[in-house]
């Protein structure tokens, strides 16, 4: 494809190991004003949401020891550099994501009710609902701080073909956000795409002309089609408020742009479009996911590495099986242990996320230390598709405040939505309740 | 959806129970299952999942809970209802209770009020998009790269409950809008291009000759003489005395050309034989409007690269190097041509051999550098006043991008739109340009409106005709109505000739988009662009079969449309479109014995059997099988899913998949690993019938190829439906589908009819579907006739209020 030329150098880098920084983004002025040693003013808290699909092999996932100094279960091994800067979390539970009298669909429950906490309608296309997700009523609170509210990336597009999941209309499966309980937001995959979205493209007189013709537009269409709303039904009104919704959310970023701090274009190279490696499409869009951050165009991200019951393949380590085929190991020692591997792969590019974070230097501490990155699945063991003891990492020391470098269980059925409404204490969001929360979770700092 | 093919339906508009037909009661045997196994916790004030049948005994209730009965259908064919813990029922009780529960939905149905439905207003798709903007604006602009994927509902990617419109989407529109109204209007056109070669960039090359410097022998000194005989400075010598080309003439160019546009070709020129010297000056090409005679060409020098037409000739007069002469010709506007060439015309007898130097050509153009979409977009009547012409263009392109006539007070919008621009200090045209920009972020444009009088109403109605125009077109060529079908809607006159307008429609080419966007979907085999086989058990898979496989399934699907053929036909054909790399695939030669060779695809006959019709096709095949062995019961899912339009019940949770490591491997073939589906009660009520269907087609291994053993085991292809009817193999199952006809034509009819009108069929519709299958037979099941009929049935022509009827969600 088009990456040839990134490919071979990053080829080159692979096979030193995870520890070894890009040199462009090593070469990286600092973004922002607070990646700036002497700058004055504490950096923001970030939070960013990673999800893996069909589970995990929770024997090789799950830490023996509670507490500080656990011993790191084969799939965790890859994040010993950042054994320190995380939590390993046990023992949380989407109860959404369960049947609940609906049947089959726990894939797409899975990913619908991970961040909602919502039951997911389940229907094939019409009227699709599930709730609002942690990051969007982040987004909602703390975006007007940024230019862009959040980013949503991933590195597979919404499913091509076919009834996803049991009856479960593919927008599930493959969005992690959803803006409102109606509104699933579609995901970028192209790096290009992503690093356009968060930097802009042309020059600033380019940019400039353009805004002021788009501004112009966005006023006339809203003007020309405000009678439109009172001659269409209640489904209709629906999507036509997803478009005023959009058409205001531009407009509202052309004016944060007026007050906000300027975004600080990086000088490195623009990525093309999506690698055909998997290996080398996580970690450019994790590259993506630090470049946001560190340039402070956003402080929410959500990044699917895999949408859930994803079959790819992983041929590159040696599992030729799709990977959800797989999961229905069915007790099968040969196929649990290949999806082991296909987890350690996945927390390898984690770790490679955090050693990205962890590089680029902000305060007195570092980006990872200002983030909350957490890590996980919503389906716990892929063959038993339970949504009990759900994979959980936590990343990040929060701007200070978590305890990290421990395992810390929880009782059963504790839902997963506690930990959401925690992280949004710390990002400064107040809600008393999202989903199907019943409270803040305790122990993490 | 199962019900037969022979039963007949009374149709009883807007009565709930028809006096001929008492509506069944619910008989003793589902009373009883329901007591024995439902009502201990599906009763009361909270039962689980909402569900309590104290309240539902009456077969009336299927009306009024239809929902909760289908899902409690699903739950008992499936097994997940009654729980593991509590007494089950057997076999028989369970076929008993669904059985009778279908006979009730099927007599609620065919009694229920008719509802035509309501489709939400459908976003255009990226498909769309691309279409739409080709056939409106003339510029090819890919989306796919651009825009977030659309998703996907009920199989289909038009589904207008799924296509959401976020933030990150709006931004790609008004980038694409401004791309676009950039690309096709040009306010202010830059200069004409001009392309001048020097004596270097002209063939024949200086440069080539002489022939004799070969590549690896440098440049000896008799060469560069020869060379510097024919370049002098930047001079280049044509001498009509020369027997080289290089030195004879004639000089000439290939030019990238733009079809019927104007261009001006110029030659600088002096005469070093005694003046006037004469030469002409031509067009050459395949496809040119007239070409000169062989005589004409005999009298020039040397030989023109291709037929060629003589523009002019010229009297060089000019023998001053210091002061050249530029001859200078218009090129007419041309449907196709290739280059420009210079010729000496060969002296009569007795004169002079003729020698002319030429500095360089030059072809300038288009002299009109404005890309056709924009005359097309602001016509070319530019003496006609501002005002007039704002409004013509304006009514014109409005119509087209929101697929209706315009109000007054959208034109004067948009008009005053473009004043101001014009007030601005720009032109008009940049005017015009920023009203197409405008027009492609509206959600007029972006989405397919059908705005309603009274949109809370309960009451049907018909479409309006410009409405049916753009379902029809969005249905057959997945992009905007053409003139003829606005036209048609515009007088009113396209409900009653429909039939008409969807013959004419199918016929255009533009109907690919049914090959294109409606088969893979169908079909499921877009997955197969990202399905990777095992490379060690399939080596023979690669990039090139993948693509071999979509195209041979994309132009049999398209073969069938195009010929009108039996959609009978896509089961169950004798002839297929294959490539080499295909036909070695399938071990298949030609009728006549010979080997099929080469990349292109072209039609090939089969005998009966073994391939021919979609089942067998290597796409289908290889897209429900697992990366590294078929799957019977994926097979099976698929067929009973997407052909026989019967979709199984998801499995119940915590089912053990089969082992697979080396020793079970070893303890059987698959079939015998997958009789554990037969022995569980839970499992066999649905796999019976799913893994015989799928056993049917072991002698086609992962990617589709022929095989007589699955490794060392033999092959077992022998089954039954779950009515008893026994086959054998493939070409069994395929000649039985074919031959029941209407289980296939139900099951395509449904999924054509949620392509067409973007929403999932409900069971309001069963009427309808059966009354397009009903039609199919008298028309030989031809393609046409099915989709003739569909948009001739009420959920494609009419439309409810958007107030829920019966069922609340």
């Amino acid at each position: 494809m088009r990456m040839t030329k990134q490919i071979s150098r990053r080829t080159m880098l692979r096979g030193v190991g995870v520890g070894l920084l890009l040199p462009w983004l090593e070469a990286m002025s600092p973004l922002a004003a607070f990646g700036n040693q002497s700058s004055v003013g504490v950096p923001p808290k970030r939070l960013a949401f990673v999800y893996v699909p069909n589970g995990k092999n929770m024997a090789d996932w799950t830490p023996e020891t509670e507490g500080a100094g656990f011993d790191l279960p084969p799939i965790l091994q890859p994040l010993a550099p950042f054994q320190d800067k995380l939590l390993a979390l046990t023992g949380l539970t989407a109860d959404k994501a369960r049947a609940n009298g609906d049947g089959g669909g726990d894939h797409a429950r899975a990913m619908a009710a991970f961040l909602t906490g919502a039951q997911p309608r389940k229907t094939d296309g019409a009227n699709i609902r599930a709730g609002v997700s942690a990051d969007q009523v982040a987004a909602d609170r703390i975006g007007h701080k940024t230019h862009l509210s959040s980013l949503e990336i991933g590195c597979e597009p919404g499913a091509m073909a076919g009834n996803c999941d049991s009856g479960y209309s593919c927008a599930y499966a493959s969005t992690m956000s959803w803006r409102s309980s109606t509104q699933p937001l579609p995901k970028e995959v192209d790096p290009k795409l992503v690093f356009e979205r968060l930097f802009g493209s042309g020059s600033d007189a380019q940019r400039l002309e353009r805004n002021t013709r788009r501004k112009s537009i966005l006023d006339f269409v809203r003007d020309d089609s405000r009678s439109l709303t009172q001659r269409l039904g209640s489904g209709d009104v629906r999507k036509l408020d997803e478009y005023f919704s959009s058409v205001r959310d531009i407009e509202v970023r052309m004016e944060r742009a007026k007050t906000l701090p300027p975004v600080v274009v990086p000088d490195v190279e623009v990525p093309e479009g999506p690698p055909e490696e998997y290996e080398e499409h996580i970690r450019l869009m994790g590259d993506m996911l630090v470049l946001a951050f560190q340039a402070d165009v956003t402080r929410v991200v959500t990044f699917v590495v895999a949408n859930e019951g994803s079959n790819r393949p992983y041929p590159f380590i040696d599992v030729p099986d799709g990977h959800h085929d797989l999961s229905h190991h069915g007790g099968d020692e040969k196929k649990k242990g290949k999806i082991r591997e296909i987890n350690t792969f996945h927390t390898r590019q984690f770790a490679y996320l955090l050693e990205r974070l962890n590089s680029v230097t902000e305060g007195d501490g570092t980006l990872l230390d200002n983030s909350m990155v957490v890590y996980g699945s919503g389906n716990s063991d892929g063959n038993r598709h339970n949504h009990d003891d759900l994979p959980i990492l936590l990343a990040g020391g929060g701007g200070g405040t978590l305890k990290t470098g421990r395992h810390v269980r929880y009782p059963a059925e504790t839902p997963l939505n506690n930990l959401w409404l925690a992280l949004l204490e710390r990002m400064d969001v107040d809600v008393e309740k999202l989903g199907d929360s019943s409270g803040v979770l305790a122990g993490l700092s | 959806m199962r019900f037969g093919a022979t039963m007949l339906f009374v149709w009883l508009v807007g009565v709930a129970y028809a006096a001929d037909e008492a509506p069944p009661g619910f008989p003793d045997d589902v009373q009883a299952f329901l007591g024995s196994y439902c009502v201990d916790c599906h009763s009361g004030e909270d039962p689980p999942a909402g569900v309590a049948f104290d309240g539902m005994r009456e077969a009336g209730s299927v009306v009024q809970h239809r929902r909760a009965w289908e899902s409690a259908l699903k739950m008992v064919q499936a097994g997940g209802m009654p729980p593991e813990e509590q007494p089950r029922p057997n076999v028989d009780e369970i076929d008993g209770f669904i059985s009778r529960l279908r006979a009730a939905f099927d007599y609620a149905d065919r009694h229920a009020k008719p509802n035509p439905g309501r489709v939400t207003m459908r976003r255009l798709n990226r498909v769309e998009y691309r279409n739409t903007i080709r056939d409106l604006i003339g510029v090819d602009f890919d989306p796919s790269e651009e825009f977030p994927s659309d998703n996907v509902g009920y199989g289909f990617d038009n589904i207008g409950d799924v296509l959401t419109l976020s933030p990150m989407l709006m931004e790609r529109y008004l980038a694409a809008a401004d791309s676009i109204a950039h690309r096709a209007i040009f306010p202010y056109p830059p200069d004409p291009r001009v392309r001048r070669a020097w004596h270097r960039g002209i063939d024949p090359r200086v440069d080539d000759y002489p022939q004799a410097a070969e590549e690896d022998e440098a440049e000896g000194p008799e060469q560069r003489e020869l060379r510097e005989a024919i370049v002098v400075q930047d001079w280049r010598r044509v001498s009509s005395g020369a027997s080289e080309p290089v030195e004879s003439g004639p000089l000439y160019r290939d030019y990238p050309w733009r079809e019927g546009a104007d261009y001006v070709f110029r030659a600088r020129v002096y005469a070093k034989s005694a003046p006037p010297v004469r030469v002409a000056v031509l067009v050459y090409g395949e496809g040119l409007p007239e070409t000169a005679s062989e005589d004409e060409l005999a009298g020039l020098v040397g030989e023109a690269p291709g037929p060629a037409m003589i523009l002019k000739t010229f009297d060089v007069t000019s023998d001053d190097r210091d002061e050249p002469e530029t001859l200078e010709i218009a090129v007419p506007p041309m449907a196709q041509w290739k280059g420009m060439a210079l010729a000496l015309v060969a002296p009569e007898d007795g004169e002079p051999q003729g020698e002319i130097w030429v500095q360089n050509l030059e072809l300038e153009g288009p002299l009109d550098p404005r890309p056709d979409s924009h005359h097309r977009l602001l016509g070319r009547d530019e003496d006609e006043p501002p005002a007039e012409r704002t409004r013509e263009v304006l009514t014109r392109f409005l119509r087209q991008a929101y697929r209706r006539t315009p109000t007054a007070d959208e034109l004067r919008r948009m008009t005053s739109l473009v004043d101001s621009v014009v007030a601005d200090g720009e032109n008009w045209e940049a005017g015009i340009q920023l009203a197409v920009q405008a027009t492609l972020c509206s959600p007029k444009f972006l989405f397919r409106v059908e705005p309603d009088a009274q949109p809370q109403g309960e009451g049907t109605q018909a479409l309006d005709e410009f409405e049916l125009a753009s379902r029809l077109s969005y249905f057959l060529w997945s992009s905007m109505p053409d003139d003829e079908l606005l036209d048609a809607a515009a007088r009113g006159e396209l409900a009653a000739n429909i039939e008409a307008h969807t013959l004419r429609m199918l016929a255009d080419p533009k109907s690919r988009a049914l090959v294109e966007s409606f088969a893979p979907q169908w079909l499921q085999i877009q997955r197969l662009a990202t399905f990777a086989p095992d490379r060690e058990l399939f080596p023979t898979f690669n990039d090139r079969l993948r693509a071999a496989m979509l195209t041979e399934t994309s132009l049999f699907f398209e073969s069938v449309m195009r010929e009108d053929r039996s959609i009978l036909d896509l089961i169950d054909a004798d002839y297929t479109f294959l490539n080499e790399r295909l036909a070695n695939h399938y071990g298949v030669k030609a009728a006549n014995g010979d080997p099929i060779e080469g990349d292109e695809f072209r039609r090939v006959s089969l005998p009966q059997g073994q391939r021919g019709g979609l089942l067998t096709q290597a796409s289908v095949l290889t897209v429900t099988s697992n990366p590294t062995r078929t799957s019977p019961v994926k097979r099976g899912r698929w067929a009973l899913e997407q052909i026989l339009g019967e979709p199984p019940p998801p499995p119940p949770p915590d089912v053990p998949d089969l082992p697979e490591d080396e020793q079970a491997v070893g303890s059987g073939s698959i079939r015998e690993r997958m009789e554990i589906h037969r022995k569980n009660p839970s499992c066999a009520n649905c796999h019976k019938e799913m893994d015989a269907i799928g056993f049917a087609f072991e002698n086609y291994d992962a990617i589709g190829a022929y095989r007589e053993k699955d490794g060392q085991y033999d092959i077992d292809t022998a089954g039954e439906f779950a009515d008893g009817t026994q086959f054998r193999g493939a070409a069994d199952l395929k000649r039985i589908i074919a031959g029941r006809k209407t289980p296939f034509a139900r099951c395509l009819t449904e999924k054509l009819l949620t392509y067409a009108l973007g929403r999932g069929t409900e069971s309001y519709d069963r009427p309808a579907v059966e009354r397009i299958v009903g039609r199919l037979e008298a028309d030989e099941y031809r393609f046409s006739a099915l989709v003739a009929a569909i948009v001739q049935s009420d959920p494609f022509r009419k439309r409810r209020g958007a107030m829920i009827v019966g069922d609340a969600e």
